[in-house]
């Protein structure tokens, strides 16, 4: 019982965590992000399995954990009201060609970021982008003035 | 439309789509079972009692009744005597030892034998109405898996006061 149980709690902790550190700071691997995720999987797996070296261990947990995401999905699809909760919602960066400085604030994000995504998506400058928008994946998706 | 895209059916096949769809759905709902059951301490390691009640003495034992390979737990064994016990003696079932890592036993025994395969733990006697509580740790081999016999016998020296039948589930 405990098994199932110390997975429940860790997946949550780790979606609070997730949500909680922002979506830029997850889409971002640096190689320091990297290692940390490592640490963090190692600790997860200390905690959760201590010394079960068992299939049978490695079965439920790994099974508890499908079993959570798909249910957190269907509840994300289910109820609209969770949706904020669980995959978080999309952000406006740039609206009608006009940089919205404060949401970047929030998303702790650069005016040079949101230019080196634009880069990345082909677009050689700002100006030429409409819309701009930070997806709960934590990609910036563009919308150009010319489409 | 270039190859990539047309290769791809417009329309999926009905009855692939609606067995793919089930067939999801059924491990899902399995994936979910095993959940469940493991909360049900199906797999381990939850604690279960079982006691035996004579004239001679009052013999309970709480352990669990499945285990899985690595685990450390905890066995215990309470004893109150009824009457006078010169020679108290706890004889365990092959599965207490085999295949597990003795961590501890508290109190420690006085003397240690075997008896047809079986161990045999000696403590000083016991007057009418004292009580004896041995405390048995053990983390189970990875290797280990199976059903095994996990009774006990208390006995007067050879004389035996109390039984108790129980098994243990191994997991791999």
């Amino acid at each position: 019982m405990d098994l199932v149980v110390r997975t429940i709690f860790v997946f949550f902790l780790i979606l609070v965590i997730t949500r909680a550190v922002g979506r830029r700071e997850l889409s971002s691997m640096e190689p320091f992000d990297l290692i940390l995720l490592v640490v963090i999987g190692d600790l997860v797996q200390q905690g959760v399995t201590q010394s079960d070296y068992s299939l049978t261990g490695a079965t439920m947990v790994i099974v508890t954990v499908a079993v959570l995401t798909v249910l957190t999905a269907w509840l994300s699809f289910r109820f609209r009201r969770l949706r904020p909760v669980l995959e978080g919602d999309p952000v406006i960066l740039v609206a009608d060609g006009r940089i919205l400085e404060r949401n970047l604030r929030r998303q702790r994000m650069t005016v040079e970021e949101l230019g080196a995504e634009a880069r990345l998506a082909q677009i050689g400058s700002l100006d030429d982008v409409r819309y701009a928008v930070l997806e709960t994946s934590g990609k910036v998706s563009f919308v150009t003035a010319s489409s | 439309m270039t190859k990539l895209f047309t290769d791809v059916a417009a329309v999926p096949d009905p009855r692939g789509e609606i067995v793919g769809l089930w067939a999801r759905r059924a491990v899902l709902t399995i994936f979910a079972a095993i959940a469940v059951l493991g909360l049900l301490d199906v797999f381990g390691q939850g604690t279960t009692r079982t006691a035996a009640s004579t004239p001679a003495a009052v013999v309970r034992v709480s352990a669990p009744a499945a285990v899985r390979g690595g685990l450390f737990f905890q066995s215990r064994v309470d004893i109150r005597a009824r009457r006078a016990i010169a020679h108290p003696r706890l004889v365990l079932d092959e599965g207490w030892i085999e295949g597990m890592q003795v961590n501890s036993i508290e109190p420690s025994p006085v003397g240690e034998a075997s008896r047809d395969g079986r161990l045999v733990l000696s403590y000083d006697g016991l007057k009418a109405g004292e009580r004896l509580v041995v405390w048995l740790e053990f983390e189970v081999n990875p290797t280990n898996t199976g059903h095994r016999s996990y009774g006990l016998e208390l006995d007067d020296a050879d004389t035996r006061i109390a039984a108790i039948d129980r098994r243990i589930t191994i997991f791999p």
